[in-house]
């Protein structure tokens, strides 16, 4: 391990001043910043209509500048909604299937892009099948599935589920990640006996880790965001999740939107902070180039 | 850096905690089945609606008069039980009562493959059949096949619905036009209106407004019989002729006209809503439904209703239906609440807040647009008016209609090319059902 | 390059490695080989989601082929490979590069992250939602409009003309999907060698010289995952047209999911809808695994 280095603190203490100069630098960062703020733009209208009252929006247009701030939106979605419930049936689902699917796809890409088994093409386009399949297409036999063993309305059948379609991804980025593995690492930890096993937890694990910070972050995201198999095997209150919860707002004929973006915004919070939370490991990587 | 060991016993530690969590609580232990025990009730009506008021009420009251039973009150997402019904009620997770779209596509699919409960015994027994007229009876009941209009009753409405035309008094009075008697003095309203470049009538392509429009127009030149065939496949449904033609043909000429803009394929109803009670469209053509909306959030004119001009035939219908699923646990509970939610007492709920009662004390809603509302309706129940919706007849049939109604107003087919895609399907789907 | 470096380990199959397939395997079998299997059933019956599947053979078959919606359906998913592939593929590899060359060395780390954050928002946002929102900015009467006016374009009814939704609804997936290159780029950047950019710098090799003798060949694994993975992504997406357009107007940005949900659970015709993911599973297999053979061989080249 000792021949690893933070790749990091190694470029930014390179001699700064070289990228200090120059006028260039200030427009790409205008450039880029007016486009992140383009990107921005429907989080503003979602912003302006959460804290409206519902009779400023239908009067004034989703587009008008509130009245008065109002908070009405977000007390009647908990409460109608009875959000911490759905909150945590999704931090469960999601976190489940985000620590679950990464393991999963680490063995599998340990096997296909280190071991490099025979076929393994054929493995990873098979894996990746469940990724490739429309989900309505799985729905009726996994609803039967369920039905029979008993998990229907559990959140363990969303959890077995989604943990092997994130998989999916998972396997096929960490394959073709590990395919380029540097073999210099993996003949150091031969040399020091380490078995198979122990070589993936203290060699490889370590080296991919903002790869699996990805995968991570990708999958409680994806999962928490999911809506039509929760939809089809969560069906009462005591196991849904948020999205869901959030779509009981869309009535036959009419919408609630206020609520709705008060919803939203509430909705987004979780996995914004999730995302800033983990994001920092994304950057706290250590490189695989370092090695000397 | 950690050790991969530890590493492995937090994720390990995680998971079981997942799992824990994830595997109890998932199903509730059915406690009892006798007049204790608990009763699962399922409805998508948003909260401060009427039909959300009013039930709120019979929960309350059937709280009191069971005080053995917990009632587990659920407000579903529209979307899940629209999508997934006939998974749950195959299920032992279904409820004991629920809200289900009515028609063949719904509630005749379920009725036919044995997943509702037959009540016709109650409705008679308990008298609900003596509160309901004929033309709300027929979306209650369904044949061996799953066709509404005759056979057993698998399903209960309590109130009603039906497409009217709303108009903002302020701007009618400004511009010096009248309430139109009929479709004649309709078009010379909108005449006026356009003269003085005010888009005289709200639309939403995107959605349901449309199809009604136009099916509006069509049962202006109909009569109960084209109805019959239409809805309940009695006869043969010509797509080039009266009434259909003249309800795509008059659809596009107000389109021509400017009646309606040609830029409203892509709204939404919410968004013709929203326009009207901002005051910027002096009509619109809908259903009930707004009726409570409007009332609590148009505060800066006034408003009015007044029946689509000349029509006998109007859209509408009962409104959704209680249904029994076969698999409840607890039918007895279901039944006494069916009773209480048509108790004159819930049913003035109702009537108070913009919705239309089948059995409210009248004398007790004071609200002289409610009361309007409520007489409306009666009238058109009374010359036996109820003509349904145009996208009942054949499953999947809403989103053909959808695209008609968008390339009448955007103008990318004409009216014959609308028609004839609207026949094909209808023909194709209407050979489905009775072909089984 | 130093070849010791980035050698691959050798290609020597090995026995022991099969174990840790196992569990994906089984979890694999369960979840998605059996279902679809059975969804493969489904497509030979006529069924309506009830009752007993009545088998009718290749029936689903033959009429998809003469489904002329079908066909739309699939004319318009090589838009949604554009606009969900192509473009943020391309802009993502920039986005990523600049934020992790530029901005992230000389206005600081914290400044990438922010932006990259910011990309990514839009992954995060809840699909109903931001169909809603998109359908506000879109309106005749929205902000969209209100800017063209001002710029003496005319108002438009920009979701509603069959020639402009498409377009549309193409822009709507890039901004969904811009986030996603973006984050795995600048994660694999993170694996690049440093001391690769030292050297080239030292050279005086420019920016653009960098980015492709360098970055661009040190992260193709992940640009390939990002290619096949948005391509399939595109095949079938479904949330974001279903929540702006529902596939009009007049099926004008029908694509084959939404087309297949349909059939699944507003035509309640089970057997078809099973026949339109079929056929829409097979298409995307057959990209994908003409895909992963390239990858292949480049990995093998290089």
């Amino acid at each position: 391990m000792s021949t690893l280095t933070l790749g990091r603190t190694r470029a930014a203490r390179r001699d700064p001043d070289r990228y200090k100069q120059g006028a260039a630098r200030w427009v790409v960062l205008v450039l880029v910043a007016f486009t992140a703020a383009l990107v921005l733009v429907p989080f503003a209208v979602m912003l302006m209509n959460a804290f409206k009252s519902p009779a400023d929006y239908s009067g004034n247009g989703p587009l008008s500048w509130p009245e008065s701030f109002q908070l009405d939106g977000l007390r009647t979605y908990w409460q109608q909604v009875r959000f911490e419930g759905k909150l945590l049936n999704s931090i469960v689902i999601s976190g489940a299937v985000a620590v679950l699917g990464v393991v999963l796809s680490l063995l599998n890409a340990y096997a296909l892009g280190i071991g490099r088994v025979r076929g393994r093409l054929w493995i990873v386009a098979a894996f990746l099948l469940a990724n490739m399949i429309p989900q309505e297409a799985l729905v009726y036999p996994l609803y039967a599935m369920a039905k029979a063993t008993g998990l229907y309305n559990s959140r363990l059948s969303v959890i077995i589920i989604f943990t092997v379609i994130q998989s999916a991804f998972g396997t096929y980025l960490l394959a073709s990640v590990l395919g380029t593995f540097p073999k210099a690492l993996l003949e150091a930890a031969a040399l020091d006996g380490a078995g198979r096993w122990t070589t993936l937890w203290r060699v490889v694990v370590p080296t991919v880790r903002p790869t699996l910070s990805v995968l991570l972050i990708f999958f409680f995201i994806w999962t928490w965001n999911e809506f039509f198999i929760p939809l089809v095997m969560l069906v009462d209150n005591s196991t849904q999740t948020v999205p869901l919860a959030l779509a009981s707002l869309q009535g036959d004929r009419l919408m609630d939107a206020t609520t709705t973006n008060a919803g939203a915004l509430i909705s987004l919070l979780p996995t914004v902070v999730f995302f800033l939370i983990f994001q920092r490991t994304l950057t706290r990587g250590v490189t695989v180039g370092a090695v000397k | 850096m950690r050790s991969p060991r530890t590493m492995i016993s937090i994720g390990a530690a995680l998971v079981s905690l997942a799992l824990v969590l994830a595997g109890c609580g998932g199903q509730d232990d059915d406690a009892a089945q006798s007049g204790t025990g608990t009763f699962k009730l399922w409805h998508y009506e948003s909260a401060n609606g009427a039909m959300g008021k009013a039930w709120d009420k019979a929960i309350e009251v059937f709280k009191a008069e069971h005080p053995g039973v917990t009632v587990e009150f659920e407000r579903k997402a529209f979307e899940q039980i629209q999508q997934n019904a006939s998974m749950i009620l195959a299920s032992d997770q279904a409820p004991d009562l629920m809200e289900y779209n009515k028609g063949n596509a719904t509630a005749g699919l379920l009725s036919s493959k044995g997943l509702l409960t037959d009540l016709s015994d109650e409705v008679t027994g308990r008298g609900w059949d003596k509160l309901l007229s004929p033309s709300l009876q027929t979306t209650a009941r369904y044949d061996e096949k799953g066709v509404m209009g005759s056979g057993s009753w698998f399903g209960v409405p309590n109130y009603g619905e039906y497409v009217m035309v709303y108009y903002n008094k302020d701007l009618f009075q400004q511009h010096g036009v009248a309430v139109p008697k009929t479709l004649d003095e309709l078009t010379k309203a909108m005449d006026t209106f356009v003269a003085k470049k005010i888009t005289p009538l709200g639309m939403a392509g995107a959605e349901y407004p449309a199809g009604q429009l136009y099916y509006q127009l069509a049962l202006s030149k109909a009569d109960r019989s084209f109805v019959d065939n239409y809805q309940l496949y009695k006869g043969p449904v010509s797509f080039d002729a009266d009434p259909l033609k003249y309800g795509a043909e008059t659809f596009r000429q107000w389109v021509d006209k400017g009646y309606v803009s040609q830029r409203s394929a892509s709204l939404k109803a919410e968004d013709m809503g929203t326009a009207f009670i901002a005051g910027k469209t002096p009509m619109i053509v809908s259903g009930s439904w707004w009726y409570g909306r409007f009332s609590s959030e148009i505060k800066k004119f006034q408003w009015g209703t007044f029946l689509f001009p000349g029509n006998k035939l109007n859209a509408g219908s009962s409104g959704n239906l209680w249904v029994v699923p076969e698999q409840s646990k607890n039918k007895k509970l279901a039944y006494d609440f069916i009773d209480i939610t048509m108790r004159p007492e819930i049913q003035t709920i109702l009537g108070n807040n913009g919705g239309v009662p089948v059995n409210a004390d009248l004398a007790k809603v004071t609200d002289l647009k409610n009361k309007e509302l409520i007489a409306n309706f009666a009238a058109i129940t009374a010359a036996d008016g109820l003509a349904f919706y145009p996208d009942w007849p054949v499953p999947g049939y809403y989103d053909v209609l959808v695209a008609g109604g968008q390339s009448l107003i955007n103008g990318s087919k004409n009216p014959q090319q609308v028609l004839t895609e609207l026949g094909k399907a209808y023909e194709q789907g209407v050979s489905e059902i009775e072909n089984g | 390059m130093p070849s010791s470096t980035l050698s691959r380990v050798q290609a020597r199959p090995s026995r022991g490695y099969w174990w840790y397939l196992l569990p994906g395997a089984i979890a694999f079998t369960v979840v998605v080989a059996v279902p679809f299997a059975a969804n493969i059933y489904l497509s030979l019956t006529k069924w309506s989601g009830i009752g007993d599947p009545r088998f009718v053979g290749l029936d689903n078959y033959t009429r998809l082929l003469h489904d002329e919606v079908f066909w739309t359906s699939f004319r318009n998913t090589a838009a949604m490979v554009i606009a969900m592939v192509v473009v943020p593929t391309l802009a993502g590899l920039v986005l990523a590069a600049t934020l992790f060359d530029v901005i992230g060395r000389r206005f600081g780390p914290k400044a990438a992250s922010f932006l990259r954050a910011t990309f990514y928002l839009p992954q995060v946002l809840p699909v109903v939602v931001a169909g809603i929102l998109w359908g506000w900015l879109l309106r005749p009467d929205g902000a969209v409009n209100a800017f063209a006016e001002a710029i003496g374009l005319g108002a438009h009814d920009w979701l509603g003309d069959p020639g402009t939704a498409l377009p549309m609804v193409m822009l709507v997936m890039i901004w969904v999907q811009i986030g996603y290159p973006v984050v795995i780029f600048m994660a694999a950047l993170q694996r690049v060698d440093p001391d690769l950019y030292e050297a080239a710098e030292i050279d005086g090799a420019s920016w653009w010289h960098r980015f492709t003798a360098i970055t661009l060949p040190q992260i193709r694994p992940e640009t390939f995952v990002v290619t096949l993975t948005c391509t399939i992504a595109a095949l079938k997406v479904f949330g974001p047209v279903w929540a702006l357009t529902r596939g009009g107007p007049n099926n004008a940005t029908t694509v084959p999911s939404y087309f297949a949900y349909n059939a699944f659970f507003n035509k309640l015709q089970v057997g078809y809808g099973a026949a339109v993911a079929t056929a829409l599973t097979l298409l995307i297999v057959a990209i994908s695994i003409g895909f992963l053979k390239a990858q292949g061989r480049v990995e093998e080249a290089s």
